[in-house]
């Protein structure tokens, strides 16, 4: 039987309500505003540093953007105080939120006590990039990490971020690690203190 | 009703303040939002044994002036929400449901590309949304 149960048939398109969207953007128009991005920025500089810099700096006013929207819109107003929460918070919904999908790991590093990387296989902003050989160490996943460093210092945890390249044997392109280091005015207390409510 | 909301930048450096009376005393509603964000300081860092959790962003009444009540919330970025009022009853959930709604109201403004973080907030569509916050709550405490 046709109608029992079934949604409502509008008439008249105009009446049908409005959709939220998909909440998507397409990838083509983001790599294209990437990469216009990224040679507008080379015309204006002389030096590969300076690049990179810049890059940054875009991403930390992205950064510190989401990181307002995204404390409203998902996790219910709570703040987050604790540094492996924020960490947490990065590499799971910030990640979903800009990516479609979580980092695909988060680790602490061996060799300092403050210092923490985000893996990701390949970087959806370095999708469509490739570096020429002279400009040597260069990632334009330095604007992911302005986009980190934006929503750690502005969350209240001030950290130096870099994006390098790791080479995987057995892969053609290297992998692409989020290097976070905390400024020492980050108590060692957050990282462990968990409020106990008597 | 409410009398002042204003929203204050993690440096304690204000971003936007908006009175809704007409009378003279606006000075005097900047200095009772001024004094309020000591109590805020002191109650993120000394927490009370029995407060509630230390991440909670609602922070509830901060403390009652002789004819006003003043209430704070705090966001994740340590920018701070003021909320003076003249009501001497105020449901808890309708302070909350106010600061939410002025909470979207302020990641919308924040969202916009050219406003400077730490600069005052300079959109007339963000004052106008939280004039309209602002008549949506007296509406909603009367019987």
């Amino acid at each position: 039987m046709i109608g029992v149960g079934k949604a409502k048939q509008y008439a008249n398109v105009l009446d049908k309500p409005l959709s939220r969207g998909r909440q998507e953007v397409s990838l083509s128009a983001f790599a294209f505003l990437f990469s216009e991005m990224v040679q507008y920025n080379q015309t204006q500089v002389d030096n590969i540093a300076e690049l990179e810099r810049r890059l940054e700096d875009a991403g930390y006013a992205v950064g510190a953007r989401v990181l307002e929207l995204l404390c409203h819109r998902e996790k219910g107003n709570k703040r987050e105080i604790r540094l492996l929460h924020i960490l947490g918070f990065i590499h799971s919904t910030v990640w979903k939120v800009l990516f479609g999908k979580g980092a695909d790991s988060l680790e602490k590093g061996t060799e300092h006590e403050d210092e923490y990387m985000i893996s990701e296989k390949e970087l959806l902003v370095n999708r469509f990039i490739s570096i020429p050989k002279d400009m040597g160490a260069f990632n334009c996943g330095a604007f992911v990490a302005g986009i980190v460093r934006g929503v750690l210092e502005n969350a209240g945890f001030p950290a130096v971020v870099t994006a390098h390249f790791v080479p995987i044997e057995g892969q053609q392109r290297p992998r692409t690690t989020i290097l976070i280091k905390f400024a020492e005015e980050v108590p060692d207390a957050y990282m462990f203190f968990s409020p106990v409510v008597h | 009703m409410i009398v002042c909301v204003a929203v204050v930048g993690h440096q304690n450096n204000p971003l936007y303040l908006q009175s809704f009376t007409e009378a003279d005393d606006a000075l005097k509603l900047h200095h009772v939002v001024h004094c309020s964000l000591d109590v805020i300081g002191e109650r993120v860092n000394n927490p009370k044994r029995n407060a509630p959790a230390l991440n909670e962003t609602f922070l509830g009444l901060l403390y009652p002036t002789e004819n006003y009540k003043v209430y704070g919330y705090l966001t994740n970025t340590k920018v701070k929400f003021i909320m003076v009022t003249t009501d001497l009853d105020v449901k808890d959930a309708d302070a909350r449901n106010f600061f939410r709604k002025f909470h979207a109201a302020y990641v919308d403004a924040v969202s916009n590309p050219f406003h400077v973080p730490g600069k005052k907030i300079a959109s007339r569509s963000f004052g106008a949304r939280v004039s309209t916050i602002v008549k949506s709550f007296g509406s909603g405490t009367t019987a």
